[in-house]
């Protein structure tokens, strides 16, 4: 192995030794984490939303994704304050911090889905080839998650009430996003609103797979890559514009 | 015939300043920092410097005025706004109280991710050098596997020390590190710090500590306002300095 792969193998693996530092359960938190939220919506709207067949597979597939982007963000909006001692006294690409970052996120998020897997299964998932499809979506689903990420580390450094923002507003884009209800039950007249949020479109794929186990839409996907596309763009633009002004605001 | 190791060449560095102490969108709006909420404050102005293989240069000057700066400009940390500082021979990490350390790992995990950020981590030798560190740094292999957050300011002093100086550097950069560590440690440093010179080394040290410069480097300058005022022996530059207080 080389130098650099040992340097984020090693960033990793610091990530995932402070994440868990002191807790006892460790990894199992990432399967916990989005099991708690199943079981509260699952008792909450299942009444509700009766009409949805296999309803606890239906919130799980989205959800689980939802907790890997929404705790990615928020970690990543964090990675260059919380790495500022290292930013400010070693000659390192600046990317590696969010990268590994990202990194971490990822390993315990496939932890927690492989164990997912397996309640999905038993709540009623198709299986079939079309799963396979869920290792591109994953790949895509990543690259905008660390798109946002770094978009939001990069501007955090100089306003840090842009991490605070990010947090307030979570919980809304958690229910603006359908999540634990289909886009079915939303009025005509606002449908326009709810498709232009880029979550929308990655879930319609990822429930394609898990949920009706066909393959995913390919004009959603040509709607994902683009959103994933264009949003790496801007967060590279917005990196390189303000990466030369981190050390005097770190 | 000297070869040059590091050339800076009309330097100017300045920081990103908040200006009004804008550091929220808040304050941003109230303060109408729409108009230019940062400003630049020059840190470094036009800075001439060549410095030579093998050369140890001492860098003198009052709290604040650039030498930490010019340290991270010559590292590469910082990119300077104007002018060119070419460096030609390999940076070591730079070597400043507590950096690059992580406070919730230990000891041990803490040089290896040094090692690995540095570019020198290698498999089969790091058990030799964790030896090498703990031989130098006098803490024992039960203290490495603390977290560092316990150790004491010396004992940090003592792991940053070792662990950049028990492999051979091309271009060492001190920064008020021997300050804190006790007197023994401090001999050894500096001990340490002449080897590394008689194999080579071009050494940059900044003190406060007119004695231990004079005992390090021969060549010294002195900074203020960001500004070279004085470029010579490390005596002349020393009293320059004292003459700042008079």
């Amino acid at each position: 192995m080389g130098s650099k792969t040992y340097l984020i193998y090693f960033l990793i693996y610091k990530n995932l030794q402070l994440k868990y530092k002191h807790s006892m359960l460790g990894f199992v938190w990432s399967f916990l984490h989005p099991l708690f939220y199943l079981l509260v919506f699952n008792f909450v709207f299942s009444k509700a939303f009766s009409n949805i067949p296999h309803y606890s597979l239906f919130i799980l597939s989205a959800l689980i994704f939802w907790v890997y982007f929404s705790g990615s963000c928020s970690q990543l909006s964090l990675t260059f304050i919380r790495n500022s001692h290292l930013i400010k006294s070693l000659n390192v690409r600046k990317l590696l911090y969010p990268l590994s970052e990202q990194g971490t996120e990822l390993v315990s998020f496939l932890a927690g889905f492989l164990l997912f897997i397996f309640l999905m299964i038993y709540l009623g998932m198709p299986i079939n080839l079309n799963l396979l499809y869920i290792i591109p979506i994953i790949i895509l689903f990543s690259a905008f998650t660390f798109s946002v990420g770094l978009l939001l580390g990069s501007l955090n450094v100089f306003f840090r009430d842009i991490g605070i923002l990010w947090n307030t507003l979570n919980p809304a884009l958690f229910y603006l996003s359908p999540i634990a209800y289909s886009l079915d039950i939303i009025p005509q007249q606002y449908l326009f609103y709810f498709k232009l949020n880029p979550l929308y479109h990655f879930f319609f794929i990822i429930r394609n797979v898990l949920y009706e186990g066909i393959a995913p839409s390919p004009i959603q996907s040509i709607y994902c890559v683009i959103i994933t596309v264009v949003s790496f763009l801007l967060a590279i633009l917005v990196y390189r514009k303000t990466r030369n002004g981190f050390i005097s605001n770190l | 015939m000297k070869e040059l190791a590091i050339e800076l060449k009309d330097v100017s560095v300045s920081y990103l300043h908040n200006k009004r102490g804008i550091y929220s969108i808040k304050d941003f709006i109230l303060k109408g920092g729409l108009f230019s909420p940062f400003e630049h404050k020059k840190v470094l102005n036009d800075i001439n410097l060549k410095i030579y293989k093998g050369e140890s240069l001492g860098i003198v000057g009052r709290n604040g005025e650039g030498k930490s700066t010019l340290l991270r400009t010559i590292a590469g940390i910082i990119i300077p706004d104007k002018g060119t500082c070419k460096v030609s021979i390999e940076i070591s990490p730079l070597l400043a109280l507590g950096a690059g350390l992580e406070l919730e790992l230990t000891g041990l995990e803490n040089i290896k991710i040094y090692m690995a950020l540095s570019g020198r981590y290698d498999k089969n030798t790091i058990k030799d050098l964790i030896d090498k560190v703990s031989e130098f740094s006098e803490l024992s292999m039960e203290q490495l596997k603390m977290p560092v957050k316990m150790y004491s300011t010396g004992m940090l002093a003592r792991l940053a020390f070792s662990t950049v100086m028990t492999t051979q550097p091309e271009l060492l950069m001190i920064d008020e590190v021997l300050a804190v560590g006790d007197k023994g440690f401090q001999e050894k440093c500096k001990k340490r710090i002449h080897q590394v010179k008689d194999a080579g080394a071009t050494v940059i040290f900044v003190s406060h500590n007119p004695e231990e410069v004079k005992e390090v480097c021969e060549r010294g300058i002195c900074l203020k306002n960001g500004h070279i005022i004085c470029d010579s022996t490390s005596y002349d530059a020393i009293k320059e300095y004292n003459n700042l207080f008079i």
